[in-house]
């Protein structure tokens, strides 16, 4: 029989299904059907003729839904953002539930704080790093020339310095150059009244380096700066140190012995330039004493800087003057090229006669990914806690659905809680980074300075750097939670304790194990570096650095210095040389020996030393013997010499390079430049005038070496500075880059590894409350501290373990392929990986068990006595 | 027979003009309709009320529960002043829209 009720209640259900129509409509629609079927009835239909074709005529049910939800959709969206009201309740829950839970809000702002920190600073590296050069308003337009040197059997050469001519040559040939400069390094010692300084950071260039370069003069002018050869000009540093409280211009200076009128002042040259000088001269009068210099194609010992114009196209150019030094210079086998100079401070060349300031791209890169790294690990640890902690806020999510909150207002919701922390986090961290930047400026050799980077221009981008780092870690760090914690249905949450830790907790072990291989990767690299470098400060060079204290004097008289120190106590040997023992840069393509293959060009690098220098040094001498006295035109070569000579006795072999030499001994290889580079063949002779003076002393004079220097200077150049130099200091300094990297990388590897454990502190801590109930049964029912400590470890212990496997092969490949950077690097040993799971397990271990010996001491009756 | 596309381009100024009549309800409206054009538009009942929310949610019409004694409790529609101006506007382009067609087909032959 049909019932009527019946069928109008099961059709109204179709409505149910679609969320387009509301209570309100869907009655609406009922009293529709209603009046159609009464209507119906009076015309004499039958009650189920009357439903059937009122259903028939209202339609489908599917199209109206598609037809009501699309003209709804708008308004519900409208909703979404702009509940103001809302927004206080908000503000008002987040705060409260901060307050309440002071332990975890802690962990939490601590942890990105200690990341956002980490990120700010290694940004303000980066951009300073990225930011070389890029002061100068023509930069685009500003190339320095080097050049590519081919030796036959040789890898190519790259060299920053080229010949006097070549600059103006490429001026007068190519209208596309319109402006060029040399520069070459000079080292004058100042005298102005008693004041005698020597001063090593001097250039020396042409006229038109003014009008390319983008250093500002403040007082004075450069106008006639190519006429007037004794022409100086001071950066303000300079000035100030020498005429401290008058007008510099115009006044006279005598820089080794010869006067100058110092014409300009200019802006202190900025940190962030490749190009570092103090002090300016004309390359004119260099080239008016030296006239030879003017036509030298042959010898390399200056940067040439070129502007183009603004039409002119780097590829044309390039390819224009590829051959310029060819076309001057029979036999060259040199290409020259033109460098942007923005690239000159990150470039990947290895240039020789590379300028000082020279860092490498490869560090920037580093930096950045630790950064991010970093960044991560601390997100994570907010992801994790506030998902565990999800049972907590569980009854208010169900609360505030059963009111009528849609999902995407509670992702809001808690989206702006994490953000809310996230700017807490940014505001202290700002603070920190002010309060640690004087000592990360010593550590990364940075000079920010607070007020220079709050200016209007640099002060913005900060900010908005800053910004915009808050806003995408608080969105990362809070997405999950956010869609994790809107997802609870209001009705498992109403109903009692059916949420518990186990939701999410797959995805929360996946991001331990994540941050944990992050931080094993960065320890063992930290160990790989530090090893690194502690090998190449002690690798066999092929002499002995230490206890050698060296100075340079005038050549006419340095044989009277040495022969003076030979009698001083406490000095065991006095030699002298031309070149320091690792910069050995000169080198020549011209030497012939018996047996050379004539069409082809091998390089050899040389210097000079006098007889006693190999045993100040502690070279070892493997055939025939040193130098003597007596000899001249004789040489000795090195063993990779005599290896490309292909000489089976070279001993007593007569070689031709600046004349004919006789070869009177074969010298033990030894490192003559970076570490980073092999050593390649060298020829040494016994030239006549070396200035360089090496004194090997005893150990125990170390102090008083100095002195004796001093004094035995005195007698013999009473009129000159002293000045002097340990060796192994400059070795320091060689390997600076390395150093600061090392030393960041161990910071950086330790601030992961606290971000890290703050997380699973935090985590380990909720476990425990949690499990309060479970480990007083278990203490009840007869279960021991140490069975509970296992017990509780262990979880967290498996994870640890899983990390390890998976970070060790990845921080084995990274370390490999920054050790093949060296020529000469450790082995990664199986020792280093040991080394650094031990440490990550027992870190780990020290974090988890304080929170676990806490929970398995605590007395049972107190985690029950509410039951 | 008039097609489903020109039944659902009609509504908007069918519904407003019946409303501009005096208020009404659902199936009052639906049933004007039909009377009106002698069963001739394909409609379905049920669309009519997506549409009814619609003008009432862009504020061209406004509605009350009305609760009489006798009778099942009812939802009225009225059109607001906006309606109205809405109304003039699609009489407007209706009227446009004859006149054109009416230009075309209203062709006497030629002699």
């Amino acid at each position: 029989m049909f019932d009527l009720e019946k069928s109008i209640k099961s059709w109204l259900r179709l409505f149910q299904k679609h969320r387009a129509f509301n209570h309100g409509a869907i009655r609406e629609m009922e009293l529709h059907l209603r009046d159609h079927i009464d209507d119906l009835l009076t015309q004499g239909y039958t009650q189920q003729q009357a439903f059937d074709l009122a259903v028939k005529e209202f339609g489908e049910i599917k199209p109206m839904a598609k037809e009501a939800y699309w003209s709804q959709r708008p308004k519900s969206n409208n909703n979404f953002f702009i509940h103001t009201t809302m927004l206080k309740n908000y503000f008002k829950i987040a705060v409260r539930n901060f307050i309440k839970h002071k332990f975890y809000t802690f962990v939490n702002v601590l942890g990105l704080t200690v990341g956002l920190s980490t990120v700010f600073m290694i940004g303000l590296f980066v951009s300073d790093e990225l930011g070389f050069d890029q002061f100068h308003e023509k930069k685009e337009l500003l190339y320095r020339v080097v050049e590519n040197q081919y030796y036959d059997g040789q890898p190519v050469f790259p060299v920053a310095v080229t010949p006097d001519a070549l600059g103006p040559s490429l001026y007068e040939e190519y209208p596309e150059i319109v402006h060029f400069t040399r520069a070459s390094g000079q080292n004058y010692n100042f005298q102005l009244g008693d004041l005698k300084i020597a001063e090593s950071n001097g250039y020396m260039v042409d006229e038109q380096f003014f009008e390319m370069f983008s250093f500002p003069i403040i007082k004075g002018t450069a106008a006639d700066f190519k006429e007037k050869h004794n022409t100086l000009i001071l950066t303000k540093d300079l000035s100030d140190k020498y005429f401290p409280d008058e007008d510099p211009i115009g006044k006279s200076i005598k820089l080794s012995g010869e006067d100058f009128v110092i014409s300009a002042v200019m802006e202190n040259v900025p940190k962030n330039s490749h190009l570092y000088f103090t002090y300016l001269t004309n390359f004119e009068k260099s080239i008016s004493e030296n006239p030879g210099r003017a036509t030298n194609w042959r010898s390399n010992g200056i940067y040439t800087y070129v502007e183009l114009s603004e039409q002119a196209d780097l590829t044309e150019v390039n390819k224009k003057v590829i051959n310029q030094i060819k076309k001057n210079s029979e036999g060259s086998i040199t290409d020259i090229y033109l460098q942007p100079i923005t690239d000159i401070y990150l470039g990947d060349v290895d240039f020789v006669v590379e300028v000082s300031r020279k860092s490498q791209m490869i560090y920037v890169q580093i930096f950045s990914i630790v950064a991010v790294f970093i960044l991560l690990i601390s997100c994570i640890n907010f992801m994790n806690l506030s998902t565990a902690r999800s049972a907590k806020r569980a009854k208010e999510v169900g609360l505030r659905k059963t009111i009528g909150a849609q999902r995407s207002q509670l992702i809001f919701q808690f989206l702006s809680e994490s953000v809310l922390l996230t700017m807490t986090a940014v505001l202290l961290s700002v603070l920190l980074v002010a309060l640690v930047l004087p000592s990360f400026n010593q550590l990364a050799n940075k000079d920010f300075v607070i007020q220079e980077l709050l200016t209007a221009e640099s002060g913005f981008r900060l900010a908005l750097g800053i910004l915009l780092v808050a806003i995408a870690t608080g969105l990362i760090a809070g997405s999950y939670p956010a869609l994790f914690l809107s997802s609870t249905k209001p009705i498992d949450t109403l109903n009692a304790q059916s949420i518990t830790l186990k939701r999410g907790a797959g995805l929360r072990k996946a991001l331990v194990i994540f941050q944990f291989i992050i931080s094993i990767v960065l320890v063992i690299g930290t160990i790989a570096i530090y090893q690194q470098l502690s090998f190449i400060q002690n690798v066999d060079l092929g002499y002995n650095k230490e206890n050698i204290i060296y100075t340079s004097a005038p050549s006419s008289q340095v044989k009277l210095l040495t022969n003076e120190l030979r009698g001083q106590p406490g000095i065991i040997n006095v030699g002298r040389s031309s070149h320091h023992p690792a910069y050995v840069l000169s080198s020549s393509s011209g030497f012939i020996w018996p047996g050379q293959n004539a069409d082809e060009t091998f390089l050899f690098h040389y210097m000079g030393m006098d007889e006693h220098y190999p045993a100040t040094m502690e070279m070892n001498i493997l055939e025939g013997r040193s130098f003597l006295e007596a000899d001249t035109a004789t040489v000795m070569i090195n063993e990779k010499a005599k290896a490309m000579m292909g000489l089976e006795n070279p001993v007593g072999q007569t070689i031709t390079a600046f004349g004919e030499q006789r070869i009177v001994g074969v010298i033990e290889d030894f490192n003559f430049k970076s570490i980073h580079s092999e050593i390649e063949p060298m020829v040494i002779f016994k030239f006549d005038r070396m200035n360089r003076v090496y004194v090997k002393y005893e150990p125990s004079q170390k102090d008083a070496i100095v002195a004796t220097l001093e004094n035995s200077w005195n007698k013999i150049f009473p009129e000159r500075e002293f000045s002097y130099d340990f060796l192994e200091e400059d070795f320091q300094e060689l390997y600076e880059a390395e150093q600061r990297t090392s030393t960041l990388s161990t910071y950086f590897a330790i601030l992961a590894i606290i971000v890290s454990c703050l997380g699973l502190f935090g985590l380990v801590s909720y476990a425990m409350e949690q499990r309060m109930r479970e480990i007083g049964i278990r203490k009840v029912l007869g279960a021991s501290v140490s069975n509970l400590f296992v017990l509780l470890t262990g979880d967290f212990t498996k994870l640890i373990l899983i990390s390890l496997v998976i970070s060790m092969p990845l921080g084995w490949y990274a370390m490999n392929q920054w050790l093949n950077g060296f020529a000469y690097h450790i082995e990664l040993s199986i020792g280093m990986f040991v080394l650094s799971a031990f440490s990550a397990l027992v870190i780990t271990l020290l974090t988890v068990s304080y929170q676990s010996i806490r929970a398995s001491t605590n007395n049972p009756v107190r985690a029950l006595r509410n039951e | 027979m008039i097609s489903k596309n020109l039944s659902a381009a009609t509504t908007k100024p069918i519904i407003l003009g019946i409303l501009k009549q005096g208020n009404s309800y659902g199936y009052l409206i639906i049933k004007k309709i039909k009377e009106l054009s002698d069963g001739k538009m394909e409609w379905s009942d049920g669309m009519l009320y997506p549409v009814l929310h619609r003008l009432e949610k862009d504020e061209l019409i406004k509605s009350e529960w009305i609760m009489a004694e006798n009778s099942r409790p009812r939802k009225y529609y009225q059109i607001t002043p906006a309606g109205q101006e809405a109304l003039m506007v699609e009489r407007e382009q209706w009227l446009q829209v004859n006149s054109l067609l009416d230009a075309l087909w209203d062709v006497k032959p030629t002699i």
